[in-house]
């Protein structure tokens, strides 16, 4: 099989050889894209300051604003979608063919949504968020349908005993009992897509990604890309510790049990409480 | 001539069961009326819940006729049938205010369900029914900060906002100390008197149920019979013994 994959020992020593020249020139990484304004950012920056305008803070900017709209444009299309993905929500062929529809989005990484909505939309941001959002729908459905199916049948049962239609089983009853399951996904969500932001810039769907493939196509600048790379761990870290502490005040709901912030959150969802 | 109440639930000939051959119940003819509390009792795993969600409309019966509330065959109006399951069917993490408020889902219009939007009524209803059940202090607290009693409660408000015909409740009683007990069985005579109605309650403790309820069955060898003191198995405390 090595033998059909072409893989030999001396492709491997080769890839040693690359790897040493590409420490090489990468090494010290070039901070200046930290500093240094940078004209070509798509869309122009309009700020005074070098700092703001540098490719590091705008293509981190970028990623995490396609990162946050995808999420929340994906949390409003998959929860209903999921309502109806739910086997104790729905009837068996609704379920069954919203799963297909979701499998279907998730078989696409976002780098191929990336790619079509480039070409539908053109390059820039638009594409990122477009593709960010149908990739988001796919996985964050699936999870958001599991966590619903999960849910206590008891409270589904009244709700059926008293007659209502199953949107109204869903919405009052299942979705607000799932609630903290429900924004843990969406927060993991928004870190897998910080994550993978950065990737679609890679084909042209803008954030830090587009400002990373500026300097390795056709330039090379290695030591340019490192430091992108840095900045870019830095903030996914932040975001992840940030993420984990407020998910685990979710989580940790079921041990100590507080109110859900769901209806905080989304203000959509919001129900006028009944006041002393 | 007195007019008796309208008939709230009418089981006839019904075999209850997940399965043709080995049914849990047969031969279930019971009839309850506006205004009656109507007590169930047996032992463990015997089909007291299996009954009530029939009645409910949650299992279709195996054979057999089950109308409730003057509708042939389960499916009822909308908000007609109440339901108290054995664990109370809360919405956790949410107010004891969200969890009453849905028991005005049945009667709220499209618009109110849509924009999340109860009316001025509903509120004041839910408020009304919240004090009714001693838990005005609660009103935005999470369900799952309260005491098994106190849940209990939020659940009974929830049902008498709904204010069904028939109001189906599980094991409304377990584990209850005797006064908490005492306070939750006069609700039910309070809702059964002044909201006209019909109940159809599953007790564990027989002799309890004897004490509230205008008739108590008990479900033995598959069959739903008359309770009578002899037939049951040694009894359990009384509320009145337990609390003396």
């Amino acid at each position: 099989m090595t033998n059909h994959l072409q893989i030999t020992i001396w492709k491997l020593l080769d890839g040693w050889n690359n790897l040493q020249k590409l420490g090489s020139e990468a090494f010290p990484p070039d901070f200046t894209v930290l500093t240094e304004r940078a004209g070509w950012t798509h869309p122009p920056c309009t700020f005074e300051s070098d700092v703001l305008c540098s490719p590091a803070v705008v293509g981190m900017t970028q990623t995490l604003e396609i990162a946050f709209l995808s999420t929340v444009f994906g949390m409003l299309l998959s929860l209903p979608l999921a309502a109806m993905a739910a086997s104790n929500l729905s009837p068996y062929w609704l379920s069954q063919s919203v799963r297909q529809l979701l499998a279907a989005m998730r078989v696409l990484p976002s780098l191929i949504w990336a790619l079509i909505f480039v070409i539908v939309v053109g390059i820039g941001p638009l594409a990122g968020v477009l593709a960010m959002t149908m990739y988001t729908v796919g996985y964050l459905g699936k999870l958001q349908y599991e966590a619903l199916e999960g849910v206590s049948k008891e409270p589904l049962e009244v709700a059926r005993a008293m007659g209502l239609p199953r949107w109204q089983v869903a919405r009052f009853f299942a979705i607000p009992e799932a609630s903290n399951a429900l924004i843990s996904q969406a927060l993991f969500m928004f870190e897998y897509n910080v994550r993978h932001g950065s990737v679609i810039g890679l084909v042209g769907a803008g954030g830090i990604g587009w400002y990373m493939n500026h300097y390795l196509s056709p330039f090379q600048l290695y030591d340019k890309v490192l430091a992108l790379i840095i900045v870019m761990f830095v903030v996914v870290v932040i975001i992840d510790q940030i993420s984990l502490s407020i998910r685990q005040r979710f989580m940790d709901g079921e041990t100590h049990p507080q109110r859900a912030r769901w209806r905080d959150i989304i203000p959509f969802f919001k129900i006028r409480e009944v006041r002393n | 001539m007195t007019t008796q109440p309208p008939v709230r639930l009418n089981m006839a000939n019904v075999t209850i069961g997940f399965n043709q051959e080995e049914p849990l119940i047969e031969c279930v003819d019971l009839e309850i009326r506006a205004g009656e509390i109507v007590g169930l009792t047996g032992r463990s795993g015997i089909g007291k819940t299996t009954l009530l969600r029939t009645a409910a409309g949650l299992v279709r019966p195996l054979s057999g006729s089950v109308e409730c509330c003057c509708t042939a065959d389960t499916r009822a109006e909308k908000g007609a049938i109440g339901l108290i399951p054995q664990r109370l069917g809360l919405v956790q993490h949410q107010t004891v205010g969200y969890n009453v408020l849905m028991g005005a889902l049945a009667e709220a219009n499209l618009l109110q369900t849509a924009l999340s939007l109860p009316s001025k009524k509903m509120r004041e209803e839910t408020r009304s029914v919240i004090e009714e059940v001693g838990l005005a202090d609660k009103t935005m607290e999470s369900v799952n900060r309260l005491s098994g009693g106190q849940q209990r409660r939020v659940a009974i408000a929830r049902a008498m906002l709904q204010e069904p015909d028939l109001l189906l409740a599980d094991e409304c009683l377990g584990e209850l100390d005797a006064e908490t007990a005492r306070g939750i069985i006069e609700l039910f005579q309070h809702m059964a008197k002044d909201h006209n109605m019909a109940i159809l309650i599953v007790d564990h403790n027989p002799v309890r149920a004897k004490t509230f309820c205008d008739r108590v069955y008990q479900l033995r060898g598959r069959r739903l019979i008359p309770f009578e003191e002899e037939q049951s198995s040694p009894a359990l405390p009384v509320i009145g013994e337990a609390s003396a």
